[in-house]
């Protein structure tokens, strides 16, 4: 996290998720049955993002992040999201499993975010970015909640990739001792 | 409360009881049901959706005096009537283009159980889950009823159904008098010894010579059967079934055959019910169960090719599993349908029964190989399932299906939308109503309209006695529906 521009990639991240969220509900209720199951699949996010902070908190090597890894998983479940069919038979079967999934990531990332010397900053910032972009938003037309869920999970996507890249240019440029 | 703390702070701990949540939810995702019925857009579809039409407008009637004034209120301005209750037949016989429908679902009540005589009055729209639930405390059962108890009692005996019982006959035999309002708004209560023969058209009428109001339908004792299970082959079945017959231990028999491509037609598997002589007053009704593991397993088979044998071997050792068990009357008589829910959009899944002289079915089995796929894996069109049940002669009906003693395939399949697709279903099902009119037999007529109106005809030669009778009662149309205007008129 040395890297100047990779110091940001975590605001981008948690601004994106509280932003895409309104989006994201649309998009589970459409797929929820009932309601209780469109409550069941939020609860079942809830107790994996627990479990998935909890693994980062108890991980050994506090320098071994994977962070790379959680942007990833979380550009491709969002991603996932924009292809899946509704016609499947077993669409409540693959939601409930990216919520799990989901809330693991979410979860983990939020525990290591919660490590960085950035986040009170972030926090700050965050949260009038956020004010600002839903007022955009606003303004924006929803045609189809998956356009807004899958750009974001592109968006991840890049985020992991340039989080590797840099990754390894400091491993080249910084020779371990 | 230390404890908990304690253990919120292992990862393994909250691992745990994700997985278990999760499980929890996996078991109660519920079954998606299919979305049909009268709807508040004017549009009305029946249970496979496959012929939506607009309609004017849907009525209740609060009471019989309200039912005799749409009645004559409909001679009088010249609309037409369609009859509906949970709209469970496939090829629009519960409304009409622009004609009102009439919802009977509000009537349904239980008017009268007579212990003694072993009746119950019932009112149409009741379905015979209703009337199990009343007469099951008292331990009594219904003589005939379809497999499922889903249904209203005005829609089974509109379309003339039958069930697994082998001694009483079809259920319109079980039916010792009804209420029903004419053509022309009048209330008559009715019987078999009516010279008018009401009867006679009502029974298979589909709707189109009155409404039912009540039924006094007969009743026997709620036994309790020992289940016994048999796999069979298919050439030793019609000798199989005529032993069955003659021996008076089985109460109620079916069978069902494999349209799996290892065993194609040539296996199948029979559960007879038999006397225990012991009447039941406590088993309570059974509720669905296992539908998840169920509708599984026929997901599974409805990919057709190695999965469809994979099925039909699951199918086999659960009906083994079943031999020497007891069940009540009761209870043999409401077999689970939820599991049975297919909604997936630009595809259908729809009923077919063809009917076969006992005497010609191996014959029409061994043809009937030459008429559809034994391996249907990789086409749009598939079979599968296929249940026989039997059906004895029934010469009081117009429209009767059963001329001679018969059996019933009840055929379970599935088919794309798109035009072509429904077109190719249609020229395989119109081939297979062939071959079964070659062999002497005939179709049922509550499903969707595959069949020419040559082949209507052929199946049943009395049509045109129905359709002038039908003119003769009712001269100002006033009951209607897509059946009707599409074979009948």
């Amino acid at each position: 996290m040395n890297h100047k521009s990779t110091r940001y990639l975590p605001l981008i991240v948690t601004v994106g998720q509280v932003v895409i969220f309104p989006y994201y509900i649309i998009w589970l209720k459409e797929v929820s049955l009932t309601f209780t199951l469109f409550a069941w699949f939020f609860a079942a996010f809830s107790f994996a993002a627990a479990w998935g902070y909890r693994i980062a908190q108890s991980r050994k090597k506090k320098d071994r992040s994977y962070i790379a890894i959680i942007y990833a998983g979380m550009g491709i479940v969002y991603v996932s999201i924009g292809g899946i069919k509704y016609s499947s038979d077993i669409l409540p079967y693959v939601v409930l499993l990216l919520q799990v999934i989901l809330g693991l990531l979410q979860g983990y990332f939020r525990a290591w975010h919660a490590e960085q010397d950035t986040y009170h900053l972030h926090t700050v910032h965050h949260y009038l970015i956020v004010g600002c972009a839903m007022i955009g938003f606003s303004f924006v037309k929803i045609i189809s909640p998956v356009v807004f869920i899958t750009t974001f999970g592109i968006l991840m996507c890049m985020c992991a990739v340039w989080t590797l890249v840099i990754h390894e240019k400091e491993e080249v440029v910084i020779p371990r001792k | 409360m230390q404890t908990i703390a304690h253990l919120v702070k292992k990862p393994w701990f909250l691992g745990s009881l994700v997985v278990i949540f999760v499980s929890v939810i996996l078991w109660n995702i519920p079954i998606e049901k299919r979305k049909y019925g009268l709807s508040q857009s004017g549009l009305v579809t029946d249970y496979t959706g496959l012929l939506p039409e607009r309609i004017e407008r849907v009525v209740r009637a609060e009471n019989r005096s309200d039912l005799q004034r749409i009645v004559r209120q409909a001679n009088v301005n010249g609309q037409q009537i369609a009859i509906a209750g949970l709209q469970h037949s496939q090829g629009g016989h519960t409304y009409y283009k622009n004609g009102v429908v009439l919802d009977m679902r509000t009537f349904n009540r239980i008017l009268e159980i007579d212990e003694l005589q072993k009746t119950v009055r019932v009112e149409a729209g009741a379905t015979w889950e209703d009337v199990q639930e009343a007469i099951q405390p008292i331990g009594l059962a219904l003589k005939v009823t379809q497999s499922q108890s889903i249904f209203t009692i005005g829609g089974s005996l509109s379309v003339n159904a039958h069930g697994r019982d082998i001694r009483f006959g079809s259920m319109a035999e079980t039916v010792k008098a009804m209420t029903i309002i004419t053509p022309e708004g009048e209330s008559k209560t009715v019987t078999r010894e009516d010279p008018d023969e009401w009867m006679k058209y009502i029974f298979g009428g589909y709707g189109l010579f009155g409404v039912i109001v009540d039924v006094t339908v007969e009743l026997t004792e709620n036994q309790l059967y020992t289940i016994q299970t048999e796999k069979l082959k298919m050439s030793a079945y019609a000798s199989y079934f005529d032993r069955l017959l003659n021996d008076q231990h089985t109460a109620m028999h079916y069978a069902r055959v494999s349209v799996a491509p290892n065993s194609f037609l040539d296996e199948m598997y029979v559960i007879n019910y038999n006397h225990t002589e012991k009447q039941d007053f406590t088993t309570r009704l059974k509720k669905e169960q296992s539908v998840r593991l169920t509708k599984l397993a026929l997901d599974i088979g409805r990919h057709g090719g190695a999965l469809e044998n994979l099925f039909w071997g699951t199918q086999k050792r659960y009906i083994a599993s079943l031999n020497g068990k007891e069940i009540t009357r009761n209870n043999a008589m409401r077999s689970e349908s939820t599991f049975m829910e297919y909604t997936k959009p630009g595809r259908v899944e729809v009923l077919q029964e063809f009917f076969v002289p006992v005497h010609g079915f191996e014959a029409y089995m061994k043809d009937l190989k030459n008429v559809i796929p034994v391996n249907d894996k990789h086409d749009d069109f598939k079979i599968h399932n296929i249940t026989i049940r039997y059906a004895a002669t029934d010469q009081f009906t117009t429209l009767n299906y059963a001329k001679e003693d018969m059996f019933g395939l009840v055929v379970l399949m599935q088919h794309g939308l798109k035009e072509e697709q429904i077109s190719e279903a249609t020229s395989l099902i119109q081939n297979w109503t062939n071959l079964t009119l070659d062999h002497g037999g005939t179709y049922y007529l509550p499903y969707y309209r595959y069949q020419t109106k040559e082949q209507f005809r052929r199946s049943y030669p009395q049509w045109n006695t129905f359709a002038d009778e039908k003119l003769r009662r009712d001269p100002h149309n006033v009951f209607q529906n897509m059946f009707y205007d599409y074979y009948v008129k």
